[in-house]
Protein backbone atom coordinates (compact mmCIF):
# COMPACT_ATOMS: atom_id res chain seq x y z
CA UNK A 1 0.00 0.00 0.00
CA UNK A 2 2.65 2.49 1.03
CA UNK A 3 4.64 1.49 -2.01
CA UNK A 4 1.61 2.26 -4.13
CA UNK A 5 0.98 5.71 -2.55
CA UNK A 6 4.67 6.45 -2.88
CA UNK A 7 4.50 5.78 -6.58
CA UNK A 8 1.40 7.91 -6.86
CA UNK A 9 3.05 10.75 -4.98
CA UNK A 10 6.06 10.56 -7.27
CA UNK A 11 3.79 10.69 -10.30
CA UNK A 12 2.03 13.78 -8.93
CA UNK A 13 5.38 15.44 -8.25
CA UNK A 14 6.50 14.66 -11.78
CA UNK A 15 3.27 15.99 -13.27
CA UNK A 16 3.63 19.19 -11.28
CA UNK A 17 7.22 19.59 -12.42
CA UNK A 18 6.50 18.85 -16.06
CA UNK A 19 5.30 22.33 -17.20
CA UNK A 20 8.52 23.92 -16.01
CA UNK A 21 10.57 21.11 -17.50
CA UNK A 22 8.67 21.40 -20.80
CA UNK A 23 9.51 25.10 -20.88
CA UNK A 24 13.15 24.34 -20.13
CA UNK A 25 13.50 21.66 -22.79
CA UNK A 26 11.44 23.45 -25.45
CA UNK A 27 12.87 26.92 -25.06
CA UNK A 28 16.38 26.28 -23.82
CA UNK A 29 17.62 22.72 -24.28
CA UNK A 30 16.22 22.11 -27.75
CA UNK A 31 17.37 25.54 -29.06
CA UNK A 32 20.83 24.82 -27.66
CA UNK A 33 20.80 21.48 -29.54
CA UNK A 34 19.73 23.26 -32.72
CA UNK A 35 22.59 25.71 -32.24
CA UNK A 36 24.99 22.80 -31.67
CA UNK A 37 23.85 20.92 -34.80
CA UNK A 38 23.92 24.07 -36.88
CA UNK A 39 27.49 24.70 -35.76
CA UNK A 40 28.43 21.27 -37.16
CA UNK A 41 26.83 21.83 -40.57
CA UNK A 42 28.66 23.35 -43.54
CA UNK A 43 27.63 26.99 -43.95
CA UNK A 44 24.28 27.40 -45.70
CA UNK A 45 23.47 23.68 -45.82
CA UNK A 46 21.10 21.54 -43.79
CA UNK A 47 22.94 18.24 -44.11
CA UNK A 48 26.48 16.95 -43.77
CA UNK A 49 28.81 17.19 -40.82
CA UNK A 50 31.90 19.30 -40.42
CA UNK A 51 34.12 20.80 -37.79
CA UNK A 52 35.08 23.46 -40.32
CA UNK A 53 33.17 26.25 -38.59
CA UNK A 54 35.12 25.76 -35.39
CA UNK A 55 38.39 25.39 -37.31
CA UNK A 56 37.66 28.52 -39.35
CA UNK A 57 36.88 30.54 -36.24
CA UNK A 58 39.81 29.21 -34.21
CA UNK A 59 42.29 29.89 -37.00
CA UNK A 60 40.84 33.32 -37.75
CA UNK A 61 43.26 36.08 -36.70
CA UNK A 62 40.20 37.92 -35.35
CA UNK A 63 39.52 35.03 -32.99
CA UNK A 64 42.42 35.84 -30.71
CA UNK A 65 41.48 39.51 -30.68
CA UNK A 66 37.83 38.76 -29.85
CA UNK A 67 38.63 36.26 -27.08
CA UNK A 68 41.34 38.53 -25.66
CA UNK A 69 38.98 41.51 -25.65
CA UNK A 70 36.14 39.53 -24.05
CA UNK A 71 38.37 38.23 -21.26
CA UNK A 72 40.12 41.57 -20.81
CA UNK A 73 36.81 43.39 -20.36
CA UNK A 74 35.38 40.76 -18.03
CA UNK A 75 38.52 40.52 -15.86
CA UNK A 76 39.30 44.24 -15.54
CA UNK A 77 35.68 45.12 -14.82
CA UNK A 78 35.50 42.38 -12.18
CA UNK A 79 38.68 43.59 -10.45
CA UNK A 80 37.50 47.20 -10.50
CA UNK A 81 34.10 46.11 -9.19
CA UNK A 82 35.80 44.48 -6.20
CA UNK A 83 37.87 47.64 -5.61
CA UNK A 84 34.66 49.65 -5.62
CA UNK A 85 32.43 47.24 -3.71
CA UNK A 86 34.63 46.49 -0.69
CA UNK A 87 35.01 50.10 0.52
CA UNK A 88 31.39 50.77 -0.40
CA UNK A 89 30.20 47.82 1.69
CA UNK A 90 32.49 48.75 4.58
CA UNK A 91 31.06 52.27 4.63
CA UNK A 92 27.41 51.31 4.17
CA UNK A 93 27.66 48.77 6.95
CA UNK A 94 28.03 51.61 9.47
CA UNK A 95 24.70 52.96 8.25
CA UNK A 96 25.87 56.51 7.44
CA UNK A 97 23.29 59.25 6.78
CA UNK A 98 21.43 58.38 3.60
CA UNK A 99 22.56 54.74 3.51
CA UNK A 100 19.14 53.65 2.26
CA UNK A 101 19.54 55.88 -0.79
CA UNK A 102 23.00 54.44 -1.51
CA UNK A 103 21.71 50.89 -1.13
CA UNK A 104 18.98 51.65 -3.65
CA UNK A 105 21.61 53.17 -5.94
CA UNK A 106 23.51 49.87 -5.99
CA UNK A 107 20.43 48.16 -7.43
CA UNK A 108 19.86 50.70 -10.22
CA UNK A 109 22.22 49.27 -12.88
CA UNK A 110 20.79 45.73 -12.70
CA UNK A 111 17.16 46.87 -12.67
CA UNK A 112 17.07 49.29 -15.59
CA UNK A 113 17.47 48.04 -19.16
CA UNK A 114 21.10 47.96 -20.29
CA UNK A 115 20.16 49.98 -23.37
CA UNK A 116 19.18 53.03 -21.34
CA UNK A 117 22.26 52.79 -19.18
CA UNK A 118 24.40 52.62 -22.30
CA UNK A 119 22.72 55.67 -23.82
CA UNK A 120 23.03 57.70 -20.63
CA UNK A 121 26.67 56.74 -20.18
CA UNK A 122 27.47 57.79 -23.76
CA UNK A 123 25.85 61.16 -23.08
CA UNK A 124 27.53 61.60 -19.70
CA UNK A 125 31.05 60.63 -20.76
CA UNK A 126 30.90 62.22 -24.23
CA UNK A 127 33.22 65.04 -25.29
CA UNK A 128 30.43 67.52 -24.38
CA UNK A 129 29.06 65.52 -21.47
CA UNK A 130 29.15 66.53 -17.84
CA UNK A 131 32.34 64.62 -17.13
CA UNK A 132 34.32 66.54 -19.70
CA UNK A 133 32.67 69.83 -18.73
CA UNK A 134 33.89 69.15 -15.21
CA UNK A 135 37.41 68.52 -16.47
CA UNK A 136 37.42 71.58 -18.74
CA UNK A 137 35.70 74.13 -16.54
CA UNK A 138 36.52 73.07 -12.99
CA UNK A 139 39.85 71.27 -13.36
CA UNK A 140 41.01 73.50 -16.24
CA UNK A 141 41.88 70.74 -18.68
CA UNK A 142 42.98 72.02 -22.11
CA UNK A 143 41.13 69.42 -24.19
CA UNK A 144 38.33 66.97 -23.47
CA UNK A 145 39.23 63.33 -22.87
CA UNK A 146 37.93 60.81 -25.37
CA UNK A 147 36.17 58.08 -23.43
CA UNK A 148 33.28 56.88 -25.57
CA UNK A 149 34.13 54.03 -27.95
CA UNK A 150 37.52 53.47 -26.30
CA UNK A 151 38.69 50.51 -24.24
CA UNK A 152 38.82 52.65 -21.09
CA UNK A 153 35.27 53.78 -21.72
CA UNK A 154 34.06 50.22 -22.19
CA UNK A 155 35.66 49.18 -18.90
CA UNK A 156 33.99 52.11 -17.09
CA UNK A 157 30.62 51.20 -18.62
CA UNK A 158 31.05 47.51 -17.75
CA UNK A 159 31.87 48.34 -14.12
CA UNK A 160 28.86 50.66 -13.99
CA UNK A 161 26.60 47.89 -15.25
CA UNK A 162 27.89 44.83 -13.49
CA UNK A 163 29.45 45.88 -10.17
CA UNK A 164 26.05 45.47 -8.44
CA UNK A 165 26.43 41.70 -8.11
CA UNK A 166 29.74 42.07 -6.27
CA UNK A 167 28.50 44.94 -4.12
CA UNK A 168 25.29 43.18 -3.07
CA UNK A 169 26.92 39.89 -2.06
CA UNK A 170 29.83 41.67 -0.33
CA UNK A 171 27.46 43.88 1.62
CA UNK A 172 25.19 41.03 2.67
CA UNK A 173 28.15 38.86 3.77
CA UNK A 174 29.62 41.76 5.67
CA UNK A 175 26.35 42.41 7.47
CA UNK A 176 26.15 38.76 8.45
CA UNK A 177 29.59 39.02 10.06
CA UNK A 178 29.72 38.86 13.84
CA UNK A 179 31.26 42.14 15.11
CA UNK A 180 32.79 40.14 17.99
CA UNK A 181 35.64 39.05 15.68
CA UNK A 182 36.68 42.64 15.02
CA UNK A 183 36.19 43.62 18.63
CA UNK A 184 38.48 40.80 19.71
CA UNK A 185 41.15 41.92 17.22
CA UNK A 186 40.81 45.53 18.33
CA UNK A 187 41.05 44.64 22.00
CA UNK A 188 44.17 42.64 21.18
CA UNK A 189 45.67 45.90 19.91
CA UNK A 190 45.26 45.65 16.13
CA UNK A 191 45.12 48.90 14.12
CA UNK A 192 42.02 49.50 11.95
CA UNK A 193 44.09 48.54 8.90
CA UNK A 194 45.19 45.29 10.51
CA UNK A 195 41.63 44.46 11.56
CA UNK A 196 40.52 44.99 7.97
CA UNK A 197 43.43 43.14 6.38
CA UNK A 198 43.67 40.12 8.69
CA UNK A 199 40.15 39.73 10.09
CA UNK A 200 37.39 41.30 8.00
CA UNK A 201 38.63 40.71 4.45
CA UNK A 202 39.45 37.00 4.96
CA UNK A 203 36.07 36.44 6.61
CA UNK A 204 34.03 38.07 3.83
CA UNK A 205 36.17 36.56 1.06
CA UNK A 206 33.55 33.93 0.09
CA UNK A 207 30.99 36.71 -0.44
CA UNK A 208 33.38 38.84 -2.46
CA UNK A 209 34.35 35.82 -4.56
CA UNK A 210 30.85 34.59 -5.35
CA UNK A 211 29.73 38.12 -6.22
CA UNK A 212 32.70 38.74 -8.45
CA UNK A 213 32.15 35.49 -10.35
CA UNK A 214 28.61 36.71 -11.01
CA UNK A 215 29.99 40.05 -12.20
CA UNK A 216 32.51 38.20 -14.34
CA UNK A 217 29.86 36.01 -15.95
CA UNK A 218 27.55 38.94 -16.62
CA UNK A 219 30.42 40.93 -18.12
CA UNK A 220 31.54 37.94 -20.18
CA UNK A 221 28.07 37.55 -21.68
CA UNK A 222 27.42 41.29 -22.05
CA UNK A 223 25.55 42.11 -25.22
CA UNK A 224 23.60 45.36 -25.34
CA UNK A 225 26.35 47.46 -23.71
CA UNK A 226 29.15 46.59 -26.15
CA UNK A 227 26.67 46.53 -29.05
CA UNK A 228 25.86 50.21 -28.48
CA UNK A 229 28.96 51.60 -26.78
CA UNK A 230 31.64 49.31 -28.20
CA UNK A 231 32.29 51.01 -31.53
CA UNK A 232 35.01 48.92 -33.14
CA UNK A 233 35.49 46.79 -30.04
CA UNK A 234 33.41 43.68 -30.46
CA UNK A 235 33.46 41.10 -27.69
CA UNK A 236 32.22 37.56 -28.34
CA UNK A 237 28.46 38.10 -28.05
CA UNK A 238 28.51 41.10 -30.39
CA UNK A 239 30.77 39.21 -32.82
CA UNK A 240 28.19 36.40 -32.86
CA UNK A 241 25.35 38.81 -33.57
CA UNK A 242 27.30 40.53 -36.32
CA UNK A 243 27.64 37.20 -38.16
CA UNK A 244 23.87 37.33 -38.61
CA UNK A 245 23.28 41.06 -38.61
CA UNK A 246 25.93 42.14 -41.11
CA UNK A 247 26.64 39.26 -43.48
CA UNK A 248 24.19 38.53 -46.29
CA UNK A 249 23.33 35.68 -46.38
CA UNK A 250 23.58 35.41 -42.59
CA UNK A 251 26.36 33.12 -41.40
CA UNK A 252 24.30 30.95 -39.05
CA UNK A 253 26.80 28.11 -38.80
CA UNK A 254 29.72 30.40 -37.99
CA UNK A 255 27.58 32.24 -35.42
CA UNK A 256 26.45 28.94 -33.89
CA UNK A 257 30.03 27.67 -33.57
CA UNK A 258 31.03 30.87 -31.78
CA UNK A 259 27.94 30.67 -29.56
CA UNK A 260 28.80 27.08 -28.58
CA UNK A 261 32.32 28.11 -27.61
CA UNK A 262 30.86 30.94 -25.55
CA UNK A 263 28.29 28.72 -23.84
CA UNK A 264 30.95 26.10 -23.05
CA UNK A 265 33.19 28.72 -21.45
CA UNK A 266 30.24 30.04 -19.45
CA UNK A 267 29.45 26.55 -18.14
CA UNK A 268 33.06 26.26 -16.95
CA UNK A 269 32.69 29.56 -15.04
CA UNK A 270 29.39 28.35 -13.64
CA UNK A 271 30.96 25.17 -12.26
CA UNK A 272 33.69 27.30 -10.74
CA UNK A 273 31.02 29.52 -9.16
CA UNK A 274 29.12 26.61 -7.64
CA UNK A 275 32.36 25.29 -6.17
CA UNK A 276 32.97 28.63 -4.46
CA UNK A 277 29.45 28.61 -3.05
CA UNK A 278 29.86 25.09 -1.75
CA UNK A 279 33.16 25.82 -0.05
CA UNK A 280 32.65 26.14 3.71
CA UNK A 281 33.20 29.57 5.26
CA UNK A 282 36.89 30.01 6.09
CA UNK B 1 49.72 60.37 -7.03
CA UNK B 2 50.02 56.99 -5.30
CA UNK B 3 50.79 58.74 -2.01
CA UNK B 4 47.61 60.74 -2.42
CA UNK B 5 45.60 57.63 -3.22
CA UNK B 6 47.11 55.90 -0.18
CA UNK B 7 46.14 58.77 2.10
CA UNK B 8 42.63 58.78 0.70
CA UNK B 9 42.34 55.03 1.21
CA UNK B 10 43.54 55.26 4.80
CA UNK B 11 41.13 58.10 5.50
CA UNK B 12 38.37 55.88 4.16
CA UNK B 13 39.38 52.99 6.41
CA UNK B 14 39.48 55.26 9.42
CA UNK B 15 36.00 56.46 8.47
CA UNK B 16 36.91 60.15 8.22
CA UNK B 17 33.56 61.79 7.66
CA UNK B 18 34.53 64.12 4.82
CA UNK B 19 36.14 61.30 2.82
CA UNK B 20 33.30 58.90 3.52
CA UNK B 21 30.71 61.30 2.16
CA UNK B 22 32.84 62.38 -0.79
CA UNK B 23 33.17 58.72 -1.73
CA UNK B 24 29.49 57.89 -1.26
CA UNK B 25 28.17 60.95 -3.08
CA UNK B 26 30.54 60.60 -6.02
CA UNK B 27 29.41 56.99 -6.25
CA UNK B 28 25.80 58.17 -6.22
CA UNK B 29 26.45 60.76 -8.94
CA UNK B 30 28.40 58.28 -11.06
CA UNK B 31 25.45 55.90 -11.07
CA UNK B 32 22.60 58.39 -11.44
CA UNK B 33 23.91 61.22 -13.65
CA UNK B 34 23.44 59.25 -16.87
CA UNK B 35 19.70 59.08 -16.15
CA UNK B 36 19.53 62.76 -15.24
CA UNK B 37 21.25 63.60 -18.52
CA UNK B 38 18.80 61.45 -20.49
CA UNK B 39 15.89 63.19 -18.76
CA UNK B 40 17.31 66.65 -19.53
CA UNK B 41 18.18 65.65 -23.09
CA UNK B 42 14.60 64.51 -23.67
CA UNK B 43 13.11 67.87 -22.66
CA UNK B 44 15.91 70.21 -23.82
CA UNK B 45 16.31 72.20 -27.02
CA UNK B 46 19.47 73.68 -28.54
CA UNK B 47 21.69 71.91 -26.03
CA UNK B 48 25.01 72.12 -27.82
CA UNK B 49 28.51 73.14 -26.89
CA UNK B 50 29.80 73.78 -23.43
CA UNK B 51 26.57 74.14 -21.51
CA UNK B 52 25.73 72.28 -18.33
CA UNK B 53 21.98 72.57 -18.82
CA UNK B 54 19.73 72.86 -21.88
CA UNK B 55 18.90 76.54 -22.60
CA UNK B 56 15.26 75.92 -23.59
CA UNK B 57 12.72 73.34 -22.56
CA UNK B 58 10.41 71.55 -24.96
CA UNK B 59 8.16 68.52 -25.21
CA UNK B 60 8.73 68.25 -28.98
CA UNK B 61 10.90 65.16 -28.71
CA UNK B 62 8.09 63.27 -27.02
CA UNK B 63 5.75 64.33 -29.84
CA UNK B 64 8.36 63.11 -32.32
CA UNK B 65 8.63 59.86 -30.43
CA UNK B 66 4.85 59.44 -30.62
CA UNK B 67 4.59 60.14 -34.34
CA UNK B 68 7.89 59.20 -36.01
CA UNK B 69 8.85 56.31 -33.75
CA UNK B 70 5.19 55.21 -33.74
CA UNK B 71 5.09 54.79 -29.98
CA UNK B 72 1.41 53.80 -29.61
CA UNK B 73 1.95 50.79 -31.90
CA UNK B 74 5.32 49.91 -30.35
CA UNK B 75 4.03 50.23 -26.80
CA UNK B 76 1.00 48.07 -27.53
CA UNK B 77 3.30 45.42 -29.08
CA UNK B 78 5.47 45.52 -25.97
CA UNK B 79 2.52 45.23 -23.59
CA UNK B 80 0.79 42.44 -25.55
CA UNK B 81 4.03 40.46 -25.70
CA UNK B 82 4.71 41.04 -22.00
CA UNK B 83 1.16 39.98 -21.09
CA UNK B 84 1.47 36.72 -23.06
CA UNK B 85 4.93 36.03 -21.64
CA UNK B 86 3.77 36.68 -18.07
CA UNK B 87 0.71 34.44 -18.48
CA UNK B 88 2.65 31.52 -19.93
CA UNK B 89 5.52 31.87 -17.44
CA UNK B 90 3.17 32.03 -14.46
CA UNK B 91 1.17 29.03 -15.67
CA UNK B 92 4.41 27.04 -16.10
CA UNK B 93 5.82 28.22 -12.80
CA UNK B 94 2.83 27.69 -10.50
CA UNK B 95 2.84 23.86 -10.51
CA UNK B 96 6.62 23.57 -10.88
CA UNK B 97 7.26 26.10 -8.13
CA UNK B 98 4.81 24.25 -5.89
CA UNK B 99 6.58 20.93 -6.50
CA UNK B 100 10.03 22.43 -5.89
CA UNK B 101 8.92 24.38 -2.83
CA UNK B 102 6.67 21.90 -1.02
CA UNK B 103 7.13 18.36 -2.31
CA UNK B 104 9.87 15.81 -2.02
CA UNK B 105 11.77 16.05 -5.28
CA UNK B 106 14.79 13.83 -5.89
CA UNK B 107 17.98 15.84 -6.55
CA UNK B 108 16.09 19.09 -5.94
CA UNK B 109 19.18 21.28 -5.90
CA UNK B 110 20.45 19.94 -9.21
CA UNK B 111 17.01 20.30 -10.77
CA UNK B 112 16.69 23.90 -9.58
CA UNK B 113 20.10 24.74 -11.03
CA UNK B 114 19.16 23.16 -14.34
CA UNK B 115 15.91 25.09 -14.55
CA UNK B 116 17.80 28.30 -13.77
CA UNK B 117 20.46 27.61 -16.41
CA UNK B 118 18.88 29.92 -19.04
CA UNK B 119 19.55 32.82 -16.69
CA UNK B 120 23.25 31.99 -16.48
CA UNK B 121 24.06 31.16 -20.11
CA UNK B 122 24.32 34.23 -22.39
CA UNK B 123 20.92 34.49 -24.13
CA UNK B 124 22.55 34.98 -27.53
CA UNK B 125 23.61 31.29 -27.45
CA UNK B 126 20.09 29.87 -27.32
CA UNK B 127 18.53 32.86 -29.07
CA UNK B 128 20.26 31.59 -32.23
CA UNK B 129 18.51 28.22 -31.83
CA UNK B 130 15.17 29.78 -30.96
CA UNK B 131 15.33 32.01 -34.05
CA UNK B 132 15.96 29.02 -36.33
CA UNK B 133 13.17 26.93 -34.76
CA UNK B 134 10.73 29.83 -34.90
CA UNK B 135 11.55 30.54 -38.56
CA UNK B 136 10.51 26.99 -39.34
CA UNK B 137 7.34 27.25 -37.26
CA UNK B 138 6.50 30.70 -38.71
CA UNK B 139 6.55 32.17 -35.21
CA UNK B 140 9.03 34.93 -36.05
CA UNK B 141 7.40 38.37 -36.13
CA UNK B 142 4.28 37.21 -34.27
CA UNK B 143 3.36 38.37 -30.78
CA UNK B 144 3.13 34.78 -29.59
CA UNK B 145 6.56 33.94 -31.00
CA UNK B 146 8.39 36.85 -29.39
CA UNK B 147 6.52 36.20 -26.12
CA UNK B 148 7.50 32.50 -26.20
CA UNK B 149 11.13 33.50 -26.67
CA UNK B 150 10.77 35.72 -23.60
CA UNK B 151 9.34 32.81 -21.61
CA UNK B 152 12.74 31.12 -21.93
CA UNK B 153 14.16 33.77 -19.61
CA UNK B 154 11.00 34.76 -17.66
CA UNK B 155 9.91 31.29 -16.54
CA UNK B 156 13.09 30.51 -14.54
CA UNK B 157 12.59 33.80 -12.71
CA UNK B 158 8.95 32.98 -11.93
CA UNK B 159 9.85 29.45 -10.77
CA UNK B 160 12.56 30.84 -8.50
CA UNK B 161 10.26 33.41 -6.86
CA UNK B 162 7.24 31.10 -6.58
CA UNK B 163 9.11 28.09 -5.19
CA UNK B 164 10.60 30.21 -2.42
CA UNK B 165 7.13 31.69 -1.75
CA UNK B 166 5.55 28.25 -1.44
CA UNK B 167 8.47 27.00 0.61
CA UNK B 168 7.86 29.78 3.11
CA UNK B 169 4.24 28.73 3.57
CA UNK B 170 3.83 27.55 7.17
CA UNK B 171 2.38 24.03 7.41
CA UNK B 172 1.05 24.77 10.91
CA UNK B 173 -1.19 27.58 9.69
CA UNK B 174 -2.82 25.25 7.16
CA UNK B 175 -3.22 22.57 9.82
CA UNK B 176 -4.73 25.08 12.21
CA UNK B 177 -7.34 25.96 9.58
CA UNK B 178 -8.15 22.28 9.13
CA UNK B 179 -8.38 21.73 12.89
CA UNK B 180 -10.78 24.66 13.15
CA UNK B 181 -13.02 22.81 10.73
CA UNK B 182 -12.35 24.65 7.49
CA UNK B 183 -12.95 22.61 4.36
CA UNK B 184 -10.07 22.21 1.91
CA UNK B 185 -11.65 24.68 -0.47
CA UNK B 186 -12.20 27.19 2.31
CA UNK B 187 -8.63 26.74 3.56
CA UNK B 188 -7.36 27.37 0.07
CA UNK B 189 -9.33 30.56 -0.55
CA UNK B 190 -9.16 32.05 2.94
CA UNK B 191 -5.74 30.93 4.17
CA UNK B 192 -3.41 29.66 1.45
CA UNK B 193 -4.25 32.13 -1.29
CA UNK B 194 -3.89 35.32 0.81
CA UNK B 195 -0.56 33.98 2.09
CA UNK B 196 0.94 33.28 -1.34
CA UNK B 197 -0.67 36.15 -3.24
CA UNK B 198 2.14 38.66 -2.54
CA UNK B 199 4.66 36.12 -3.87
CA UNK B 200 2.63 35.49 -7.01
CA UNK B 201 2.23 39.24 -7.53
CA UNK B 202 5.94 39.90 -7.20
CA UNK B 203 6.64 37.01 -9.59
CA UNK B 204 4.25 38.60 -12.10
CA UNK B 205 5.85 42.00 -11.72
CA UNK B 206 9.36 40.57 -12.15
CA UNK B 207 8.46 38.56 -15.24
CA UNK B 208 6.61 41.54 -16.67
CA UNK B 209 9.64 43.80 -16.29
CA UNK B 210 11.96 41.12 -17.63
CA UNK B 211 9.84 40.77 -20.74
CA UNK B 212 9.27 44.54 -21.09
CA UNK B 213 13.04 45.14 -20.96
CA UNK B 214 14.17 42.04 -22.89
CA UNK B 215 16.42 42.92 -25.79
CA UNK B 216 18.61 40.05 -27.01
CA UNK B 217 15.85 37.49 -27.50
CA UNK B 218 13.57 40.08 -29.12
CA UNK B 219 16.32 41.14 -31.49
CA UNK B 220 16.53 37.57 -32.80
CA UNK B 221 12.77 37.02 -33.22
CA UNK B 222 11.20 40.38 -34.02
CA UNK B 223 9.96 41.67 -37.35
CA UNK B 224 8.32 44.82 -38.68
CA UNK B 225 5.03 43.97 -36.90
CA UNK B 226 6.52 43.16 -33.51
CA UNK B 227 8.95 45.99 -32.82
CA UNK B 228 9.11 46.42 -29.04
CA UNK B 229 10.21 49.42 -27.03
CA UNK B 230 13.80 48.23 -26.36
CA UNK B 231 14.29 47.34 -30.03
CA UNK B 232 12.83 50.68 -31.11
CA UNK B 233 15.19 52.46 -28.73
CA UNK B 234 18.11 50.49 -30.17
CA UNK B 235 17.08 51.36 -33.72
CA UNK B 236 16.76 55.01 -32.70
CA UNK B 237 20.33 54.96 -31.34
CA UNK B 238 21.43 53.79 -34.79
CA UNK B 239 19.45 56.58 -36.46
CA UNK B 240 21.31 59.10 -34.34
CA UNK B 241 18.48 61.25 -32.98
CA UNK B 242 19.74 61.49 -29.44
CA UNK B 243 16.87 63.66 -28.22
CA UNK B 244 14.16 61.33 -29.51
CA UNK B 245 16.09 58.31 -28.25
CA UNK B 246 16.21 59.94 -24.81
CA UNK B 247 12.46 60.51 -24.86
CA UNK B 248 11.98 56.82 -25.77
CA UNK B 249 14.28 55.80 -22.94
CA UNK B 250 12.27 57.76 -20.40
CA UNK B 251 9.11 55.92 -21.49
CA UNK B 252 11.01 52.62 -21.39
CA UNK B 253 12.39 53.12 -17.91
CA UNK B 254 9.13 53.66 -15.98
CA UNK B 255 8.33 50.01 -15.03
CA UNK B 256 11.93 49.45 -13.94
CA UNK B 257 11.75 52.33 -11.48
CA UNK B 258 8.56 50.90 -10.04
CA UNK B 259 10.26 47.52 -9.59
CA UNK B 260 13.28 49.18 -8.01
CA UNK B 261 11.19 50.63 -5.22
CA UNK B 262 9.29 47.40 -4.75
CA UNK B 263 12.50 45.39 -4.55
CA UNK B 264 13.94 47.70 -1.94
CA UNK B 265 10.84 47.29 0.23
CA UNK B 266 10.06 43.60 -0.04
CA UNK B 267 12.79 41.44 -1.44
CA UNK B 268 16.27 41.04 -0.07
CA UNK B 269 18.49 42.18 -2.92
CA UNK B 270 20.91 39.28 -2.52
CA UNK B 271 18.07 36.96 -3.52
CA UNK B 272 17.85 38.74 -6.85
CA UNK B 273 21.38 38.04 -7.97
CA UNK B 274 22.39 34.64 -9.20
CA UNK B 275 19.36 32.82 -8.00
CA UNK B 276 21.42 29.71 -7.28
CA UNK B 277 20.39 29.63 -3.68
CA UNK B 278 23.48 28.15 -2.17
CA UNK B 279 23.62 25.09 -4.40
Amino acid sequence: MSHFTNKRQNLITFLLLSPGLAGFFGLFFYPMLVTLFRSLRPEGQTSGWTLGNYAAFLSDPDFRRIIWLTFFLAITSTLLSILLSVPLALLLRRKPVGHRLFRLTILVPITVPGLIGALGLLLFWGSRGWFNLLLLQVFRFKAPLTINYTLTGLVIFYVWHYFSYTAITTLSTLEGLDPAFEEAARVAGATPWQVLRYVVIPLIMPGILSGSVLTFMAAFGAFSIPLITGGNYRPLSVAIYKQIGIFIPARWSAASAMAMIMAALQVVFLIFYMRILRRPMA
Amino acid sequence: MTALAKRYWHALINQKKLFVYTFLWSFFLWITSPFLIILLKSVGRNWFGKKWLPPELTLDWYKWALTIANIPQVLSNTLIIAAIAVTISTLLALPTGWALGRRKVPAKEVLTSIILLPRMIPPIAYALGIAQIFYRLHLVDTHLGVALAHVAICAPYAILVLSSTFEGLDERVLEAAAVCGASQLRTFFHVTLPLVLPGILSSIIFTFTTSYNEFTLTLMTYGPHTITLPVRTYLAVGEGYWEVTSALSIILIIPSLFVLFMVQRQVQPEKLVGGFKGV
